[in-house]
């Protein structure tokens, strides 16, 4: 649902629901957690750079998940790493998305034979949009972020705070995880 | 110096190698678990030799011979030589002597040996797992490690999952 | 003089009223899931151990006594700055100039006190006394028990 813009020659006006109205807010500034495990990190930096430039989006990184709106998984996850990445994504506030970036968060990527690394962030938490490459250029990532972007629009925002859009499945409950490590 | 002459001047202090690996990669001495520290603090101390940094400390796991051997490879700055110490150790609760009282480096290094290989090294004043996560079970550099299933509920393997269906 | 304060009073109606509307709106349209782990305290991930409070150096009370003190003289000079050209040509140019000039010498003299106790240093020199007319050097005699 967007707003439908009627441009005069002196400005103009707007029509739409109050969801488009408040989703045009959210979408114009999605504030991303500034988080990355490997090499993707690195790329997630060049997005934030001066010739991708993020911010002229209104994506800016936060470094705490309170005020953050996604979650980008850029690069390797292990498994002494789950239990904080999880922890991260449960303190951050609703209405909340991840990004899984790259081929490690994809599926474990070119380190799947290792008894150490996590086959996909989609095993520890609900994942948005999924992104290849390894790494996925900068511009793969904004496209990303828009994609996110997009499903922002469609969201009908009252749905999701009033409890009618069901939260996403939870791939690692509380029940499942064993010590609090 | 050159290694035999290192070779030499350490069999003074610590007697005949188990083995001596002169190769063409890096000489190696293979010392007696009993004598590794013995063996390290004379490197480090005597003067000709002067081994005062150690670049890294690591298990090979050699089924085999049916021993772990551990690797110290040594470089010392004031006389630009290098040198590599070894020992073997029983697959079976292997121990050794630690030397992170000769070498502040070989604290990590002999905690990452315990983490992958089973190596509890005594006298360590923190021996606990570096790189896996504490309640990990198993040592996975060695040859016989099996996997588990799941860690926490997490699986190993990626679960099968029916294609997505792509739009446009 | 009326007409002023009414607009200073119809802007802090609007301003706090505008944030009462926010909050209210705000409170109104967010989604809310409380949970245990949302609110655990944010410690990059890990479990928070330890306490948050600590003890400040103390140093940093003493910058901010001083800067309090300075602050509020300058904060009261720059007023004063602005008019003595003016102050001075008219007819009671003798008290205004004594009076500007009283007070610039009173932070002098407040200036000369800090830098004496060795309170602008930010690692106090320990060879010195603190207060006190014993010149340096001079060590107590320690009490005979």
């Amino acid at each position: 649902m967007e707003l439908q813009f009627d441009r005069g020659p002196e400005g103009g006006f707007a029509v739409g629901t109050l969801d488009a109205l408040i989703n045009l807010g959210r979408k114009h500034s999605e504030w991303y957690l500034l988080f990355g495990t490997a090499c993707c990190a690195i790329e997630l930096m060049q997005t934030g750079g001066p010739r991708t430039d993020a911010d002229r989006f209104g994506m800016v990184f936060r470094p705490t998940p309170r005020q953050a709106d996604v979650m980008i998984l850029a690069g390797t996850i292990t498994y002494k790493m789950a239990s904080r990445i999880r922890r991260l994504y449960d303190q951050m506030a609703e209405p909340k998305y991840v990004i899984a970036m790259g081929s490690c968060a994809n599926v474990g990527g070119p380190f799947y034979d290792s008894y150490a690394v996590v086959k996909g962030g989609d095993l520890i938490v609900p994942v948005d949009v999924y992104l290849a490459g390894c790494p996925p250029r900068p511009e793969a990532l904004l496209e990303g972020l828009m994609l996110i972007q997009q499903k922002m629009e469609r969201e009908p925002f009252f749905a999701k705070a009033s409890g009618k859009l069901p939260p996403p499945a939870d791939p690692w409950p509380a029940s499942a995880r064993g010590g609090a490590v | 110096m050159t290694p035999v002459e290192i070779k030499d001047r350490l069999v003074q202090v610590v007697g005949e190698p188990v083995e001596w690996q002169a190769g063409p990669a890096d000489a190696a001495f293979v010392v007696a678990p009993e004598k590794w520290y013995a063996a390290a603090l004379a490197l480090r101390d005597l003067p000709e030799l002067d081994f005062a940094f150690l670049r890294t400390l690591c298990g090979v796991d050699r089924p085999a011979a049916n021993c772990i051997e551990v690797v110290a490879h040594l470089f010392s700055y004031k006389h630009k030589h290098a040198f590599v110490l070894k020992t073997r150790v029983g697959r079976q609760a292997p121990r050794l002597a630690t030397v992170s009282s000769v070498w502040p480096a070989a604290n990590w290094h002999e905690r990452e040996t315990y983490d992958l290989f089973g190596v509890s090294f005594d006298g360590h004043p923190d021996l606990r797992r570096l790189l896996l996560p504490e309640d990990w079970v198993g040592h996975p550099l060695c040859k016989d490690y099996q996997e588990p299933p799941s860690y926490q509920g997490i699986p190993m393997m990626r679960p099968a999952r029916p294609a997505m269906e792509t739009k446009g | 003089m009326s007409f002023d304060l009414a607009t200073v009073l119809g802007f802090v109606v609007v301003s706090g009223g505008l944030l009462w509307v926010l909050l209210l709106v705000s409170r109104l349209v967010r989604p809310s899931a409380p949970g245990a782990v949302k609110e655990s305290a944010y410690e990059c991930g890990e479990l928070p151990f330890g306490p948050a409070w600590f003890n400040f150096n103390s140093r940093f009370y003493v910058v901010a006594l001083v800067f309090v003190a300075f602050d509020v003289q300058v904060a009261l000079a720059i007023p004063v700055a602005v008019v003595l050209r003016g102050l001075l040509a008219g007819p009671d140019a003798g008290f205004a100039f004594a009076g500007f000039f009283g007070y610039l010498g009173l932070m002098m003299l407040t200036l000369a006190y800090v830098w004496r106790r060795g309170d602008l240093s930010w690692v106090r020199d320990m060879t010195r006394p603190v207060g006190g007319s014993r010149p340096a050097g001079v060590v107590a005699k320690p009490e005979v028990a």
